[in-house]
């Protein structure tokens, strides 16, 4: 066990900092790519919904704005997290 | 009706799915994650010892914003998948049969049907207080071959099902 008294927390001021990339790559790039390989994943997530949705669900009524709520509001947190503006969820998030 | 063909004269009666109270309760784990981000910085504040770590989370950067903007996609979708399979699992009634359809998980679709002239007997279950509140119970119903039971669970008004249903068995020629 360290006999050290625990050192005061501080919060990083930077994550990438730290962080040795290849000249190549920088932080903004990593971040847009795992922010697109996220985007498609929900792309093939909610394709797969859709179908389920507009096959069986009776030609209900229910089923076409429940997708396009979904892409709104989809959409919108999408925008937030590439630019941060979004849309009409931007009074309810942190700018 | 996709999943069934409806035979001659066959009319659809009732369409039935879980109570939205239930419904509103498999969104909770959603919902509670989903305000995670916004909720625990105020919380570190409430407890000393823990303050320092409410700086991590502040939004103003490009980087914590995009992981906000993530966090909330992910269980938005998740929530919005809930949904889709609440409403993609039904019971129907017609003038001819019972049909259960259960979405278990998507491209896993099981339909059931059991023709009112073997039902047997029909039996509801209504327990606790909030169920008999707001009339959330089961349903279960007995067919005339040994081991073949439906159950609905959760569904909203049992009682009325049960008289539908009764309703239609004792309409319906014994075969």
């Amino acid at each position: 066990m360290p006999d050290q008294p625990l050192q005061p927390f501080s919060p990083p001021t930077t994550l990438f900092t730290q962080l040795h990339l290849p000249s190549a790559l920088s932080a903004g790039v990593l971040v847009t790519w795992a922010l697109y390989a996220v985007f498609a994943f929900w792309a093939i997530y909610t394709l797969v919904a859709v179908y389920h949705w507009l096959k069986y669900s009776h030609a209900s009524w229910i089923a076409f704005p429940a997708i396009a709520a979904h892409l709104f509001i989809s959409v919108a947190l999408m925008s937030y997290a590439l630019s941060g503006q979004a849309f009409f969820l931007s009074p309810y998030l942190p700018v | 009706m996709r999943e069934f063909e409806l035979e001659p004269g066959e009319h659809v009666v009732k369409e039935a799915r879980k109570h939205w109270f239930l419904f509103l309760g498999e969104l909770l784990p959603f919902a509670i994650l989903a305000i995670l981000p916004f909720a625990l910085p105020k919380l570190l504040i409430l407890a000393p010892p823990m303050t320092p770590y409410a700086a991590l989370f502040d939004y103003h950067t490009v980087l914590s914003r995009a992981v906000l903007g993530v966090w909330l996609l992910v269980w938005w979708t998740s929530a919005w998948g809930a949904f889709t399979r609440y409403f993609l699992n039904a019971w129907v009634l017609t003038n001819q049969r019972i049909a259960t359809i259960k979405q278990r998980r998507f491209f896993v679709r099981e339909v059931s049907s059991l023709l009112l002239t073997r039902v047997q007997d029909v039996t509801t279950n209504v327990s606790g207080i909030v169920p008999s509140l707001l009339g959330i119970g089961d349903i279960k119903v007995q067919s005339a071959g040994a081991d073949v039971e439906f159950t609905m669970r959760g569904i909203p008004r049992p009682e009325q099902m049960r008289d539908l249903i009764l309703k239609y068995v004792s309409a319906e020629p014994a075969q």
